[in-house]
């Protein structure tokens, strides 16, 4: 399993500020649920424990196989880089803020307030009535509408149609290197590759980029993080006080709203409901297609029912391509690298060319991205095959690939007119001992070496001219 | 590692107060009243909660004469609001969620409990509810696509203070043969009292592990380090194992468990002493097989072991 995409983040962090984070439960919690198995269960190991445990014992802990040994001192390694752990004398321990957090965390209880305030339900019926309303399939529809609001504006690289996001967000985007900076600003590579990663790795690599600026605006991180971590345990559908938040985090609120992380009814409003991207931060699972798979699985749905929610995409060997979707985003991601034919309410048709799948290429897109994307989003119906999209679709992509990387650049000089030979034989051992020669020619007695080589070749002949003289 | 990030884990509790009653009364700081039992199981499934937020938990109690489903995960990973606990702002919802129920139904159930006490617990109900729940959770209705590519990683976990039964051990020996099919893997705590024969075959058959505790006030660290690792886990780290199990069977005639016992050649059966016509089955055992085995007038045929692992088809 990859390693999730806030641990090297995290990783760079000060101990100082890792320790202070470690002293909300919430942030414990949270940070536990980011681990690889066997971490996690060192670190539970450790919990309960008084004492640091002996390095000697622990170890016994494993099967004595060399593999089991490997994976067990990575894994101490990352406890160890996450200030998790701590070695003192041959002996471990767990940092003491985090267990005390963690314990906190699973045994309840307290007054650290991490989990947020929620609002009372009888008060919330009492204020606002009726409409207190605000139901699980609203915030969904909502937070997967913001969402879907970025993607469609990278898409369509600004040529605005329909809604565009906030300055925030685009500042985000520009800052990311997702959009360019130009006015009017264009989707980069980068932005392509990101559009084609699955929604969860977006996420975390718009909030990883938040972060990023959020460190450059001078914004205390510790905040940031633990109000990050205090969403994601958040309750779905309920409703949270703002006036508990720190002065940062509600600036970040702001942020967030934006992205469609929370959803508050006005701006101003005092109480602010997380969605499901933001109650989902810490799972693995995709956060809004599943949200909208569950709201219709009750419903037995014909094969390509619910577009959106889960794979839509037929791909037959032909490279014929047939999406049962109607959602613009999907269509404007699909035309990235497919050359679309004809639209229907539900379907679109289209083909797999090598024209549409260069111009992808061209755009940074990658043969390996284009595959994952349609494997990720592939209908139930493909699924039963193995490999889910066949072998020809898959060489044939790689192979338009490999095309474009028949001819490679390398800047450097050209080195002839040698006079004799031994002249051009001597120049060019040197060379050869820098390892510096891409192309040589005896017959012609010419040789093409790197740039970076270039100073030391040319001191090495005028060397030899002056000593030969 | 295992790409399957989501795990489901079936406990069962043991709730039979006579056994608790006898357990809080052991001396020597060995003592481990039911309520602390609860408060440190309820840390237990917290933790296995913890662990990833797809996580999934049911519980069910054997209590005297029957068994009940305390809790379960609402869906699959659905994080509906759940009206029964009001919200706090220093509790994790699920884990609040979990234990309100959790503790509340083992008291509604406790109190009910009257006449019933000496009566044996409903374990093997428990089993087969935790095994059908666990069928209808790995196969779910409405197959999606999303689903049926995320694994579960069923198991189970027997939380033991009872002693054996000998009269449950066909069902028992059937449910073992339905979670190896399910391929659930069946853990055992045996918390209190004796080691308890079937059950111990119950995790040696399935590939789990079977621990009498030693130090009973360090449950929790027990239940953490050698129950909550999923099983791609224990591929690595080293969780006990059983080198000796004891496979013994119990007779079908009086229940007992039996060391040497006389198998029917026809349908297996078990029998503590030759008998003339197999009861399960009916069939006649010939006077002369009878004979070679030092029974006078009918009596039965069979080869004697303690293996009984041939006593059942596996």
């Amino acid at each position: 399993m990859a390693e999730h995409a806030l641990l090297p983040f995290l990783r760079a962090q000060s101990q100082n500020s890792l320790t202070r984070l470690y002293g909300r439960p919430s942030a414990c919690l949270s940070v536990s649920r980011l681990l690889q198995p066997l971490e996690q269960q060192i670190v539970m190991s450790l919990l309960w424990l008084e004492a640091p445990v002996a390095m000697a014992s622990i170890s016994s802990w494993t099967l004595p196989t060399k593999d089991a040994q490997r994976q067990w001192e990575a894994a101490i390694g990352s406890l160890n880089s996450l200030h998790l752990i701590s070695e003192t004398r041959g002996a471990i321990d767990l940092n003491p803020m985090f267990r005390a957090g963690l314990r906190t965390a699973i045994l309840g209880g307290g007054t650290h307030q991490s989990f947020g305030v929620p609002c009372d339900k009888s008060d919330k019926e009492g204020k606002d009535g009726k409409r207190g309303a605000v139901t699980i399939d609203f915030l969904d529809k909502h937070a997967s509408q913001k969402w879907e609001t970025i993607l469609h504006y990278m898409v369509s690289s600004g040529t605005e149609q329909g809604m565009k996001p906030s300055e925030g967000v685009l500042y985000l985007l520009r800052n990311g290197g997702l959009m360019s900076s130009a006015t009017p600003s264009t989707i980069t590579s980068k932005g392509f590759q990101f559009l084609l990663r699955p929604p969860h790795a977006q996420l975390w690599d718009l909030l990883s980029q938040f972060l990023q600026m959020s460190e450059d605006r001078g914004m205390d991180l510790v905040e940031v993080l633990s109000f990050l971590f205090m969403l994601s345990t958040m309750e779905l559908g309920q409703d949270y006080f703002t006036e508990f938040l720190t002065e940062t985090q509600e600036v970040m609120l702001e942020d967030l709203r934006d992205y469609g992380l929370v959803y508050q009814r006005k701006a101003k409003s005092k109480r602010f409901h997380p969605t499901r991207l933001a109650t989902t931060l810490t799972s693995s699972l995709p956060p809004l297609l599943s949200s909208s798979m569950k709201g219709s699985s009750l419903e037995s749905n014909p094969a390509g029912g619910t577009p959106d929610s889960q794979g839509f995409i037929i791909i037959e060997t032909n490279y014929r391509l047939y999406a049962y979707t109607d959602n613009p985003l999907q269509v404007a991601v699909l035309n990235l690298f497919v050359a679309l034919k004809s639209r229907f309410p539900n379907l679109v048709v289209g083909a797999l060319s090598r024209e549409s799948v260069k111009r992808a290429l061209d755009n940074g897109i990658t043969a390996d991205q284009i595959i994952s994307y349609l494997t990720t989003h592939a209908h139930p119906m493909m699924r039963k095959n193995n490999p889910i999209i066949s072998s020809t679709v898959q060489d044939q992509i790689r192979i338009w690939e490999n095309e474009r990387n028949r001819v490679r650049t390398e800047e450097g000089y050209l080195y002839n007119d040698f006079r004799t030979e031994r002249d051009y034989q001597d120049v060019l051992q040197y060379a050869r001992q820098l390892g510096m020669v891409v192309w040589e020619s005896d017959a012609k007695k010419i040789f093409f070496g790197r740039l970076a080589g270039h100073e030391n070749i040319r001191s090495f002949i005028s060397r030899r001219t002056q000593s030969g003289m | 590692m295992s790409q399957s990030a989501q795990s489901h884990l079936t406990l069962i509790l043991d709730l039979s107060p006579k056994q608790w009653h006898l357990s809080s009364l052991e001396p020597d700081g060995q003592a481990l009243s039911l309520l602390s039992f609860i408060t440190q199981v309820l840390a237990f499934m917290n933790s296995h909660l913890a662990l990833r937020h797809e996580n999934t938990i049911s519980v069910l109690g054997a209590f005297p004469r029957k068994s009940v489903m305390l809790y379960s995960t609402p869906g699959a990973n659905d994080s509906g609001l759940d009206s029964t606990a009001p919200q706090d702002a220093n509790t994790y919802q699920p884990f609040k969620t979990v234990d309100t129920i959790v503790s509340s139904r083992i008291m509604e159930e406790m109190e009910s409990i009257s006449d019933s006490i000496d009566s044996p617990t409903g374990l093997v109900g428990a089993l087969s509810k935790g095994l059908c729940h666990i069928n209808r959770v790995i196969n779910p209705a409405t197959r999606s696509s999303i689903e049926s590519s995320s694994p579960l990683d069923p198991r189970m976990l027997i939380l033991s203070v009872s002693p054996d039964m000998s009269t449950s051990y066909i069902p028992i020996m059937n449910t073992i043969f339905a979670a190896q099919k399910l391929k659930v893997k069946i853990d055992v705590c045996k918390i209190f009292g004796e080691d308890n024969v079937f059950l111990q075959q119950a995790a040696h058959l399935t590939g789990g592990s079977y621990v009498a505790l030693m130090q009973r006030n360090a449950l929790l660290q027990y239940l953490v380090m050698c129950f909550l690792a999923s099983s791609s886990l224990r591929k690595i780290v080293a969780f006990p194992t059983h080198d000796r199990v004891d496979l013994r069977a119990a007779c079908f005639c009086h229940k007992d468990i039996v060391d040497i016992g006389y198998v029917c050649s026809v349908c297996l059966s078990i029998f503590c002493s030759p008998v003339p016509v197999c009861s399960t089955c009916r069939t006649k055992f010939p006077v002369k097989t009878l004979r070679r085995f030092g029974f006078g007038p009918p009596k039965a045929v069979g080869n004697g072991t303690s293996k009984s692992g041939s006593a059942t088809p596996q």
